[in-house]
């Protein structure tokens, strides 16, 4: 890759924007939002984030926004990230690796079909299948 | 434990933002011999008691986790200094910020991976908070700096997934260029 400037950076982003267009009328939808305490950086937060981006990237799912928090307190379950998103229950999900991160883009945040197994808070035990 | 450099480096510029700082400078130097970064920023700062405190991992302040009193941001370094025969200092004035350092050799058997600083960079900057992060990375005499508000200036809000994947995408250009030339 060529080392880009800032106005390269500049130019890309508008051409992206353009191609985006039609789909941010849409809006942002939902927040994928990552603990990123000490201990969730050591559980390997940072794979999950840059997984979550990566895969994001690839499947096309622009009406998500990732933020990041410091601790949640739940460290024996770290990394830990929360979900929320218009139409589906707010969710914490629990040992979230590469793998799970990948699973929440596409069954989450495309297909709108929680990743059961990884469930840490769940929200109401008839919404959610074993 | 951490597994990477770069995970005590974001806990380090994390300990800085969560100091209410404005200003976080954060240097990493690598030449064939040595590593080191500094994190300096401007926050609330600690008294000396808190100083003297804050790299027994078996101390907290209690605010985070009200039951938990243990901390682990600045002992992990200190750890690792002292596993690789490096030095880290810590050096902090209440009410007007902290400077913390670190370098090792580069070759000692016990140094952690140095990590994926592009990755690393990226969810530094985009951090919650307003505050303005400035990264100068330097490997031997070549180097590249990066700025949060400028960034932020160029590609409008940084939670977007987009400008989040276009941001990595420029710093791992920059890394790129940098491993080349270094
Ligand atoms: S450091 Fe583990 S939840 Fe806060």
């Amino acid at each position: 890759m060529a080392k880009l400037t800032l106005d390269d950076l500049r130019k890309l982003r508008d051409e992206k924007k353009q191609a985006m267009n039609q789909r941010d009328a849409e809006g942002k939808t939902a927040q994928v939002i990552i603990g990123m305490g000490t201990c969730g950086i050591a559980a390997g937060a940072k794979a999950a984030f840059d997984a979550f981006l990566d895969e994001m990237d690839k499947t096309g799912v622009t009406h998500a926004t990732i933020k990041q928090t410091g601790c949640m307190g739940l460290c024996f379950s770290e990394p830990t990230v929360e979900v929320k998103m218009e139409g589906m229950p707010d969710v914490v999900y629990g040992n979230v690796d590469e793998d799970t991160a990948r699973r929440i883009v596409r069954d989450h945040l495309k297909n709108k079909t929680l990743v059961s197994d990884h469930i840490f808070d769940k929200p109401s035990t008839d919404i959610i299948k074993d | 434990m951490h597994a990477t450099l770069c995970d005590l480096i974001m806990d380090l510029v994390q300990n800085s933002v969560e100091a209410g700082a404005s200003e976080v400078e954060l240097t990493v130097r690598e030449t064939g011999k040595q590593i080191a970064f500094s994190v300096k920023d401007n926050g609330k700062g600690m008294s000396r008691d808190v100083q003297a405190k804050a790299t027994d991992p078996f101390y907290s302040d209690g605010k985070k986790h009200a039951h938990r009193r243990v901390g682990l941001g600045l002992p992990f370094l200190f750890q690792t200094a002292d596993a690789v025969g490096g030095r880290a200092t810590v050096e902090s004035e209440e009410g007007r910020g902290t400077l913390v350092e670190f370098r090792a050799a580069a070759d000692h058997v016990d140094l952690p991976p140095f990590g994926d600083f592009a990755a690393a960079a990226t969810m530094m900057i985009s951090q919650a908070g307003s505050f303005e992060l400035r990264i100068a990375r330097e490997i031997d005499s070549d180097r590249y700096t990066l700025s949060r508000t400028e960034l932020e200036e160029t590609l409008g809000d940084l939670n977007d997934t987009q400008n989040l994947m276009l941001m990595k995408t420029y710093i791992c250009s920059q890394e790129e260029d940098l491993r080349k030339a270094g």
